[in-house]
């Protein structure tokens, strides 16, 4: 019987720990053939230097790999990137929102990553976001990080004020109780307007969870029908509808607007922002006063929205395996790491999300960000991963900004809504 | 010379075969030098203007979302326009647009035209003012208006909050958004219709007006009889131009207000761009943009036959 002692194990373990290290990295360094990539997003100054930096570190280790990062403003992105693919042009590697996924999967615009992935490579990641990154059963991209919405707040009015935020998810505010501190902000901070609502430039998606907030929802439970054109449903537009009705929010912040929200928050215009956690950095620059974050007001249900994006890999690409290589890279636990705290994302990662996270500023409001994301209803995952979704999400905006700002009642945007998803979500 | 050698007929003799030859090279060639001319023009055109027209046409019988394969629907995509209230409500929208537009930017053109045309202190500097809007680019004119139309921090409410008057919700109310619009486009235009009918105003020959003031003509006389008829390929030219860009509108609105609050200032490339970009109905945004097409076609023709019936009486 050998007899293992406790320097020739600490020997044998250095030695096994040297070589398989040196094994990754060398493995990793020669092994990749020599292409050149192109990547396409958009992004916040935060957001494209963390990109950057990661690719830098590939290329470290990849030497043969040269990657360009384009970016593009996210008004433009899908237009350009669509275009792009018309003419047989697209760029090697593409981020996209989880939303989107389906149908670049759907056309083969995305291709389906499976060849390039081991088996069980999906179970680190939280299964909403991993299944809205497949196209029936594939994964066409990885998913890279998610956000969600929450309650950025002007501490400094909340104070005069005497208005409490909530300080934990189960005692986030009622509907009835966030519209009783709007109308007192409106009423006594001297402003014209209490908050606003980041639902601009193609994401009237974002409205879904004041509806599944009310109990209700798009698609009944099979996801083979609609169940919108329900009392739930219209009472849901009608209470959104009141926030333009009772002036509480600014008029010109309904879903066709360019008004940029962020900036009223952040040069006093209103005392509430529903907005999204890559919001942070901006905010942190241009507020001149205390603010925090705190929880999304709530119904018979809390709901969150999902945010965030996914990295796929485009079929007019020439080195698909290697872009392919790129992509896992980007979402390895350490790379989603640093892109999310300098970026001030969430991750996907479970084992990311179980070890905890120091973001780079705002640590304390990340944690209600992250909190409220595990709020996301799974129905409203697999109903916003369909691949018409973006059609129909165009539709869903055409009839919220009519009842907004154009005075359609509750129980006909209902009814046009519930028209539009058999005619272009359940297609 | 051998062209006239052959002409002399019968009695000048048989012209020889190498004549015959080169008479026929040089009817060839006269025949195709005007097609020389014009050769680079119609291929830039038939690059940038016929194939696309000609892919338009094939991609409106198609469904396409631009990522996958086109697929042959017919006729459907036109059938579905006609059924469409949107589409009916941009047309509407659109009309009301041109109508407004394009009477008024002419009008005002003019009036400056005729007062930048006289002698004025400061003529120079109020032509390139009123000019500026047409040289700077469409969309930085719509983000400039679009600050001054702001509803909580533009410069208009602002002003107007100063004179106790409450602020408008300019760009965010059914009511004000179009008017908002119209002035942006008037602002734009009226520098452009100025310039237009300031050459043509100068390049009438004072001698008609030294004979209608020997013959007692008032101003107003002067005006209805001498410069407006003289005016009218000017004003032709701008009426065309003012159409079209009437119905081609997009920058401006894409900037100002995205098409809403509701459908309010939707024109119809603005429904084209939402079809094709933003729903991703390539086929159905192409049909519109062929009957657009067809719109624009009928009018300028229709316009084109009635201003030369008026030359040829005139």
């Amino acid at each position: 019987m050998t007899t293992i002692t406790k320097r020739s194990f600490l020997k044998t373990g250095l030695c096994a720990g040297i070589g398989a290290g040196a094994g990754m990295y060398w493995g990793a360094a020669s092994a990749q053939k020599a292409a050149s990539l192109s990547m396409t997003s958009w992004g916040s100054p935060a957001e494209v230097a963390a990109f950057n930096a990661l690719i830098e570190q590939y290329k470290a280790r990849n030497p043969n790999v040269a990657i360009k990062l384009e970016v593009v403003p996210s008004g433009q992105y899908y237009q350009q990137l669509d275009t792009r693919f018309a003419g047989k042009q697209a760029p090697d590697i593409f981020r996209a929102q989880y939303q989107r996924i389906g149908r670049y999967g759907q056309s083969g615009a995305a291709i389906d990553l499976s060849q390039y992935l081991d088996a069980g490579f999906g179970q680190d990641f939280l299964p909403s976001v991993w299944r809205a990154s497949t196209f029936k059963g594939k994964p066409h991209a990885l998913p890279h990080h998610t956000d969600t919405f929450a309650l950025f707040y002007n501490a400094e009015i909340f104070e005069k004020l005497g208005i409490e935020a909530p300080r934990s998810l189960d005692k986030s505010w009622s509907w009835q109780k966030f519209i009783s501190a709007a109308k007192l902000v409106k009423e006594k901070a001297g402003l014209n307007y209490a908050f606003a609502m980041n639902w601009q430039n193609s994401n009237a998606y974002r409205w879904l969870m004041y509806l599944y907030q009310h109990g209700g929802q798009l698609l009944d439970n099979e996801l083979k029908g609609p169940q919108v054109n329900t009392k739930e449903a219209a009472e849901t537009v009608a209470w959104t509808q009141s926030w333009f009705k009772d002036g509480l929010v600014p008029p010109n912040t309904s879903l066709k607007s360019s008004e940029p929200v962020q900036n009223l928050f952040a040069t006093g215009k209103i005392a509430m922002l529903l907005h999204g956690d890559w919001q942070i950095p901006f905010i942190q620059d241009q507020a001149k006063f205390k603010w925090g974050v705190t929880y999304l007001p709530r119904d018979v249900a809390m709901a969150a929205d999902l945010g965030g994006n996914a990295l796929a890999v485009s079929r007019d690409s020439k080195s698909p395996d290697v872009a392919a290589d790129f992509v896992k890279f980007m979402v390895e636990e350490e790379s989603m790491r640093s892109f999310v705290t300098k970026a001030q994302f969430l991750p996907v990662r479970k084992s990311l999300k179980d070890k905890g996270l120091v973001y780079d500023i705002r640590n304390e409001e990340m944690k209600v960000f992250l909190e409220q994301s595990a709020t996301v209803p799974e129905h409203l995952v697999s109903t916003i991963v369909r691949p018409t979704w973006d059609r129909f999400n165009a539709k869903l905006a055409d009839e919220l900004e009519l009842a907004f700002t154009s005075g359609q009642s509750p129980t006909a945007t209902v009814a046009n809504i519930e028209k539009h998803v058999r005619s272009t979500l359940l297609v | 010379m051998a062209i006239a050698e052959n002409l002399r007929g019968p009695a000048a003799g048989r012209p020889s075969a190498a004549d015959a030859r080169r008479y026929w090279l040089q009817a060839k060639r006269n025949q195709l030098t005007p097609y020389m001319f014009i050769a680079p023009n119609m291929a830039l055109f038939s690059v940038f203007v016929f194939f696309p027209l000609l892919y338009a046409l094939y991609i409106s019988l198609r469904e396409w979302s631009l990522i996958d394969t086109p697929r042959y629907i017919g006729l459907e995509n036109y059938v579905r326009l006609a059924n469409d209230a949107l589409f009916w409500q941009s047309l509407r929208n659109t009309l009301v647009f041109s109508v407004a537009t394009v009477p008024m930017s002419l009008a005002i053109g003019l009036l400056l035209a005729v007062a930048l045309n006289r002698d004025l202190v400061g003529r120079t500097l109020l032509r390139s003012i009123y000019f500026l809007p047409v040289v700077i680019s469409n969309v930085a004119t719509a983000v400039i208006a679009a600050w001054l139309f702001n509803d909580n921090y533009g410069v208009i409410n602002t002003l107007l909050q100063r004179i106790g008057l409450g602020p408008v919700a300019w760009l965010s109310s059914p009511r004000w958004a179009l008017f908002s619009l119209i002035v942006t486009t008037l602002w734009v235009r009226i520098g452009f219709c100025m310039v237009v009918y300031l050459a043509a105003l100068q390049s009438i020959s004072p001698t008609y007006y030294d004979a209608a003031k020997m013959d007692g003509a008032t101003r107003w006389q002067q005006f209805r009889y001498i410069t407006w008829p003289l005016l009218r390929p000017a004003t032709f030219l701008l009426l065309i131009l003012g159409v079209i860009y009437s119905f081609q509108v997009f920058d401006l609105i894409y900037v100002m207000t995205g098409g809403g609050p509701g459908f309010s200032t939707t024109m119809i490339v603005q429904y084209i761009y939402q079809a094709a970009f933003v729903s991703s109905e390539m086929g159905y945004a192409s049909a519109m943009g062929m009957v657009l097409f067809v719109m624009i076609l009928l009018f300028t023709l229709m316009q084109w036959r009635v201003n030369r019936r008026v030359e040829d009486v005139a």
